[in-house]
């Protein structure tokens, strides 16, 4: 494909449409459960999964689409929903506005945090694979989007596995996943989350019996993201003077660092060593504190003689070989990107949420990738991300 | 003047609170030392099983890091023998060196943690207060004690901290997330606790947040790994656990209420700092957060003027020049952390001179020794 604007975004949001689970799930086998739309008493309608709520802010997550200085206001039904946020071909003209060549799409409502988690396994399995054939959608309607896939953690690696085999045959060129599914963060806590009850007895990502999946995602030259905080949980003390607002401030400091906290999980559980190609993503978490994490990890693998445990190589050596990160608005982040490397970083607009740069993106850019060689901008602005989802772009 | 290590460890000493409580008050539950049924020792704090270095570590005075001793026997004499501390901190090149607790927590907070009892829990920081006082700073003055204070009530707290300071101590240790350490105590943000605030900025003296006063922060180690990896984790996640009360300190307002306050984020490494301060800063600015609630003072703003982090190790990939350049070489303070595992001892001099071979001279002092002297009021 040719680019128009140099630009791929690592990091947009798609929208399901309402119908996605409907149309696709068993009435028969599910009924109720199946993820659909509902009315509440109050006017609104609502997502419900498995006969809970999954969300009470609205029916999607695009504030910044929603004329609100703020950008609190969610569409509190479905009709509200500006049409570039579920329909691919609408979305291309606000794509083209913003001057955005390419976007790799993550999930929205119904789907809290990169996962389902609800309900039996043959349940969530089935909500996956309608998510993931939903999503392949946008790629039918057109070669500029690369949606993400969704796995199932309840049904075990295999299963997961082969949903990976199968989404990877389709075509679908990553999925998006939680970074620790056995400590899966819960509703309670101040950031949007999945849940389950039974995310308790789902193994540690550092447990060998996930092999089978990363085996089939190395294969598949499949790349694993996380998205913000990869729904670890962080227990926030609650002030209740704090408003809405401060809490949305006060939050992402803290839950993006958390996966700065989990990066020694991925060198101490030695999947980068066993999957040497496999690609791993870190995305809307920022750039700014894979530093502290690679310079740490280094430290303590030399201090601890850590080789002695079978990390035979350099953290650093193995992250640079096998880490991305994604910036938006990080100018002073974007100093540290040597650490893991120019190759390494890619740039996302992150729409339609609050903290997207849309519809300033290109104003973005120049701000945050200010003073860079023109090779490096490049890289970050669509080289990095054409490689790793295998984009042939002709210049 | 060369360098002042601002987050060093001291062992309290078997007989710390014994000496010093009344048996006749107290009894057993005066901290002390018991021995298992396989002879290792662990302190009984009012009842309460504490390890016998708390949760600190002399990891850097063992021939094998992970090594710990398993009686005060096998604790190495330089973890709470000051005289032979001086010699270490003449190893290592240290003008001065600030002290924090281990027996009773690397943030202070054991005591908060174990003991419900306020009028114990009063006596054994009194009891510490004093003996920082009498056998290492009032020993030689290049120890820099450091108080605790009792959790709650907040009027015990200002009376130690008064009395602390009078006697010599010249920093406050106080646990970050006291809603952590103790279920009952009110949120940091609570304005119960200003006339400690209140208290640090009329004495001058800094209060002390040090890493790891609640491991809820922190990623739980997995049962699967071998001991060795599970040290390496926690030293790992331990500094970055500092990010949530330092974002909450920048957006609670405490530092705009206390202009003079300065606060000190032990252990906190600094990788991790210039990316908490420009996404909240980012946030801030995003949500239009200064339309809604009128604050004086952006987060980086607010940091800038009040707050410190403290680094204790260069790995070469330019964190610490980045930091020196954002949020400020104003901010940021060096240590030795001895005795802990993660110590730079015996190796700090050289340590320091690689670091200073990179940085202009102005910058090197202010980290090494300036901005510690002017904090502490030193020299």
């Amino acid at each position: 494909m040719q680019l128009q604007f140099n630009v791929i975004d690592a990091d947009s949001h798609a929208q399901v449409h309402k119908d996605a689970f409907t149309s696709r799930m068993s009435a028969a086998r599910f009924g109720e459960r199946i993820p659909h739309l509902i009315e509440t008493d109050e006017g609104h309608q609502r997502w419900i999964v498995n006969g809970k709520r999954v969300s009470d802010s609205g029916v999607s997550n695009c504030p910044a689409v929603m004329d609100d200085h703020f950008r609190t206001r969610q569409p509190q039904r479905w009709e509200e929903v500006p049409a570039p946020v579920y329909d691919p071909l609408a979305r291309l003209r606000v794509m083209d506005e913003d001057g955005v060549d390419v976007e790799v799409l993550f999930p929205n409502p119904p789907i809290q945090g990169a996962a389902f988690l609800q309900g039996d396994a043959e349940f969530e399995l089935a909500c996956v694979r309608a998510y993931n054939d939903a999503m392949f959608e946008w790629r039918r309607a057109s070669d500029r989007y690369v949606p993400l896939g969704l796995i199932p953690y309840l049904s075990g690696a295999a299963v997961a596995a082969a949903e990976v085999e199968r989404i990877a045959q389709l075509g679908m060129r990553g999925i998006d996943v939680v970074a620790e599914p056995g400590i899966v963060a819960h509703p309670g806590q101040i950031f949007l989350s999945s849940f389950a009850e039974e995310a308790a007895h789902i193994p540690h990502f550092s447990d060998p019996g996930w092999d089978p999946l990363w085996a089939a995602c190395q294969a598949n030259a499949i790349s694993i993201h996380w998205h913000v905080n990869g729904q670890l949980p962080l227990p926030v003390p609650r002030w209740p003077a704090y408003t809405l607002g401060q809490n949305r401030v006060l939050v992402p400091g803290p839950i993006c660092t958390m996966m700065a906290q989990f990066i020694p999980h991925l060198l101490f559980s030695g999947v980068l060593e066993r999957f040497p190609r496999l690609q791993w993503v870190l995305t809307e978490t920022g750039m700014g504190f894979i530093q502290y994490i690679v310079e740490a990890c280094d430290r303590e693998w030399e201090r601890m003689r850590l080789w002695s445990e079978g990390i035979l190589t350099r953290p650093s050596e193995l992250l640079r070989r096998q880490l991305y990160g994604t910036v938006w608005y990080e100018q002073n982040g974007i100093k540290s990107r040597a650490v893991l490397g120019c190759d390494r970083i890619m740039f996302q607009v992150d729409y339609p949420h609050n903290t997207s740069i849309y519809p300033r993106t290109h104003q973005a850019i120049e701000t945050v990738l200010a003073g860079l060689p023109q090779a490096e901008r490049e890289a970050i602005l669509w080289r990095n991300a054409a490689r790793l989802y295998g984009l042939q772009i002709s210049e | 003047m060369n360098f002042i290590s601002v987050d060093d460890h001291v062992v309290e000493a078997p007989d710390l609170w014994t000496r010093r409580l009344s048996f006749q008050r107290w009894g057993a539950r005066i901290p002390h030392l018991e021995s298992a049924s396989d002879g290792s020792q662990e302190w009984i704090v009012d009842g309460v099983r504490v390890p016998l270095l708390g949760n600190g570590s002399v990891g850097a005075l063992m021939r094998d890091p992970l090594a710990s001793p398993r009686t005060w026997a096998e604790v190495p004499r330089a973890a709470y023998d000051p005289a032979l501390r001086l010699r270490a901190l003449d190893d290592d090149g240290v003008d001065y060196s600030v002290l924090y607790p281990a027996v009773a927590g690397v943030a202070g907070e054991t005591f908060a943690r174990v003991i419900k009892d306020p009028e114990l829990e009063l006596a054994c920081v009194q009891a510490y207060n004093d003996w920082l006082i009498e056998e290492w700073a009032g020993l030689n003055s290049r120890f820099i004690a450091q108080c605790l204070v009792p959790l709650t009530p907040v009027a015990a707290a200002v009376g130690e901290l008064r009395r602390a300071v009078g006697r010599g101590h010249r920093g406050l240790i106080f646990p970050a997330v006291p809603s952590m350490v103790r279920e009952s105590a009110p949120h940091i943000n609570d304005p119960c606790y200003d006339p400690i605030w209140r208290a640090c900025e009329e004495l001058a003296v800094p209060v002390c947040f040090h890493a790891g006063c609640a491991p809820q922060l922190q990623l739980p180690h997995y049962p699967g790994y071998s001991s060795r990896l599970n040290v390496a984790f926690e030293a790992l996640t331990r500094p970055v656990s500092c990010v949530l009360p330092l974002t909450n300190l920048l957006l609670s307002q405490i530092l705009e209420r206390f202009p003079a306050l300065k606060v000190v984020f032990g252990e906190s490494a600094l990788g991790w700092l210039g990316f908490d301060l420009e996404t909240t800063e980012w946030f801030f600015a995003t949500y239009a957060l200064a339309d809604q609630i009128a604050y004086k003072l952006g987060p980086i703003q607010a940091f800038r003027r009040q707050c410190f982090a403290v680094a204790w190790y260069d790995g070469n990939l330019g964190v610490l020049e980045r930091a020196c350049e954002f949020p400020g070489v104003e901010n940021l303070l060096w240590s030795t952390n001895f005795p802990l595992a993660i110590s730079s001892w015996p190796n700090s001099r050289e340590q320091r001179a690689a670091v200073a071979a990179k940085l202009p001279p102005d910058q090197r002092d202010r980290i090494f020794w300036s901005n510690a002297a002017a904090l502490y009021h030193l020299g």
